[in-house]
């Protein structure tokens, strides 16, 4: 079973070497069917599939079947890109520590009979399976990992999220199990007396596996956070469609008058609001000089003769009273718009106001009427207000500009403090 | 006190205060200590410090239920009601429209483009946002989609369940006022013994 002829070692070398060459060769179409399921046979000569075949890369799993990566291979791909989709977890402890004692008994054996090459190839292989051992529980520590701070992302929906957690955590009981299986005493006793089988039992895979232990622990404990945070939205999604379906159904429905219960729930509780005001006081010495400021920077009022620069001068043609009382609260309400733009300090668009206030104007009416009064301000008022021509051309034959929306905002005045 | 005179004001003016809201503020408000110092202050405006179960909101409650007070919980709670149909249809549709697997939580970002796109081309998305859009609630007398978007996510930003980052940005994060809402429901769905589940059936499961 062990290679001692170094011919039978230069062969195993040769044929290895030229394998492995050929997952390099067709590195991407095997890439390709990795991750379609099957292997594109068009995509290779028909000697190249043989030798695929006879390299145990590629098998077909039953006659109808196409051609496809063996498991171990597909394996091999899925730990080196971390495809959790599809990376496997070895948690057969039984069978490495098997493989563990066979190899010791051989190991002892060759000693006891003086034979040290053949001892040495043993504590070699000894040492492999060790490492195995060890790199198997790694492997799956760093698999569960990746899962967990990817959020389970690499499937789509909240239940498979928690079906693939609840996997994990299975997974990991077996792995945990598989720990357990270790029994250090028979370690102990079969390293005894030797320095090398010490070093490597006991020592060496004692620590390991140790901090192999508190890992799996540490990730079994965010797994059943991550699990408990996942039933918590899928509780959250649930009472959401559930509760909006209720309250279709009775439309007429109508809780209980908890906010008149002596014992009032703390979360209907909802204090009406106080919005604290001040005003301008004069017995603070100190403030005056700021105040004053303050007052400087106003906007001079100035009278204006309102007959001189009326805006709107149909207004007075009108005689219907119904349509002058229209035309008036227009005028209102086109004042409220600049002294919603003053409140404001910021650009606001006309339509938008005229949206949100519910307002009952045609859109063109009321953007004339804007621009009405922006013309009948004063001069220096008028220099307080930006206005910005929301325009686009009729159409492209056409340049004649049509405005679609007007908005204002209050110049920032360089005075101001 | 004095250092808390900015929160103070946003709590008495009904703001709920959460860890998007404002990150400081609300650590200041999970100190028990600091608790204590604004219920004292507190207590001549007759206010006093709620929060929800899982402590992940404060709002200011009455300290003593008079008259007056319960008065204005009463219309308070008529008007919580009324807002909860809209509120959650709204949910469900942010969660159906993004290809969301939960339901939004505090501290997801919504940009209203994507909303927007995403709706245009779906007619059945289309239907049932116009008709939240003209729930009482949100009130909207549009019939362009862009500003029925507009217009709830601006009425959801006064009501405090968004928050606007950036005046000029149109993206949202949804606020801890989402948690209060849902335990507000969970509240009247466990008083009322209401038939709604919200865990998965045992064929669910397996």
């Amino acid at each position: 079973m062990v290679p001692t002829d170094s011919g039978i070692a230069s062969n195993l070398f040769n044929i290895g070497a030229e394998r492995l060459a050929l997952l390099g060769k067709h590195h991407k179409a095997l890439m390709q069917g990795y991750l379609d399921g099957f292997i594109d046979e068009t995509a290779f000569s028909e000697g190249a599939l043989k030798k695929l075949i006879a390299a145990r890369i590629l098998w077909r799993p039953d006659e109808q079947q196409p051609l496809a990566l063996r498991p171990l291979v597909s394996e091999l791909i899925a730990s080196m890109v971390a495809d959790e989709n599809r990376r496997q977890i070895n948690a057969d402890v039984a069978e490495k520590l098997e493989q563990i004692r066979n190899r010791v008994q051989a190991y002892r054996d060759a000693q006891f009979k003086g034979d040290y090459s053949v001892a040495e190839l043993q504590l070699q292989r000894l040492t492999e399976h060790v490492h195995d051992l060890s790199g198997q529980f790694e492997e799956a520590i760093d698999s569960l990992w990746h899962r967990l701070n990817s959020d389970f992302g690499f499937v789509a929906s909240l239940d498979d999220k928690i079906r693939e957690n609840e996997r994990a955590q299975k997974q990991l009981r077996r792995l945990l199990d598989g720990l357990d299986l270790l029994d250090f005493n028979e370690l102990i006793e079969l390293s005894e007396g030797n320095n090398h089988l010490r070093k490597l039992l006991v020592s060496q895979l004692q620590n390991q596996l140790s901090s192999h232990h508190s890992s799996l622990l540490e990730v079994q404990k965010r797994l059943v956070e991550l699990l408990a945070k996942f039933r918590q939205q899928q509780a959250r999604s649930m009472l959401i469609a559930n509760m909006a379906a209720f309250l279709r159904q009775h439309p007429k429905y109508q809780p209980a008058d908890y906010p008149n219960r002596s014992e009032l729930p703390a979360l209907f509780n909802q204090a009406a609001s106080i919005v604290p005001q001040a005003a301008i006081a004069l017995d603070n010495a100190s403030d005056r000089q700021s105040l004053a400021e303050l007052v400087r920077a106003l906007p001079r009022y100035q009278p204006v003769k309102l007959l001189d620069t009326e805006s709107a001068s149909f207004s007075s043609v009108m005689v219907d009273d119904e349509i002058a009382a229209r035309q008036q609260a227009l005028k209102t309400d086109v004042e409220n718009f600049y002294l919603r733009v003053i409140d404001l300090g910021g650009k606001l668009s006309a339509l938008e106001y005229l949206e949100q206030q519910a307002l009952e104007w045609d859109s063109e009416i009321w953007l004339y009427q804007i621009i009405a009064e922006y013309q009948a301000l004063p001069l220096d008022e008028k220099q307080m207000f930006a206005i910005v021509r929301d325009e686009a051309p009729a159409s492209n034959m056409n340049q004649l500009l049509l405005i679609r929306d007007i908005s204002l905002h209050l110049k920032v005045q360089g005075q101001a403090a | 006190m004095l250092q808390h005179g900015p929160l103070l004001e946003r709590l008495l003016a009904g703001d709920f205060i959460c860890q998007v809201t404002d990150e400081d503020a609300f650590r200041h408000l999970s100190n028990e200590q600091t608790q204590q110092d604004i219920n004292h202050y507190l207590r001549p405006l007759n206010r006093r410090l709620v929060s929800n179960d899982d402590n992940t909101v404060f709002f200011l409650g009455y300290f003593d239920l008079n008259k007056a007070a319960r008065e204005q919980l009463s219309s308070q709670f008529s008007l919580t009601v009324q807002s909860l149909l809209p509120l959650l249809e709204w949910l469900q549709l942010v969660q159906e429209t993004l290809g969301r697997d939960s339901a939004l939580t505090a501290g997801d970002t919504i940009k209203l483009q994507e909303f927007v796109l995403r709706t245009e081309d779906n007619q059945s998305l289309r239907h049932r946002l116009n008709q939240l859009a003209s729930d009482r609630f949100f009130n909207s007398q549009s019939e362009q989609l862009d500003n029925q978007v507009k217009l709830i996510f601006r009425r959801l930003k006064e009501h405090g369940y968004l928050l606007q980052p950036h005046h000029d940005r149109q993206y949202y994060v949804v606020t801890g006022k989402i948690d209060y809402l849902i335990d507000v429901i969970r509240f009247i769905r466990d008083e009322e013994h209401l038939p709604v589940d919200d865990t998965p059936s045992q064929e669910a499961l397996l």
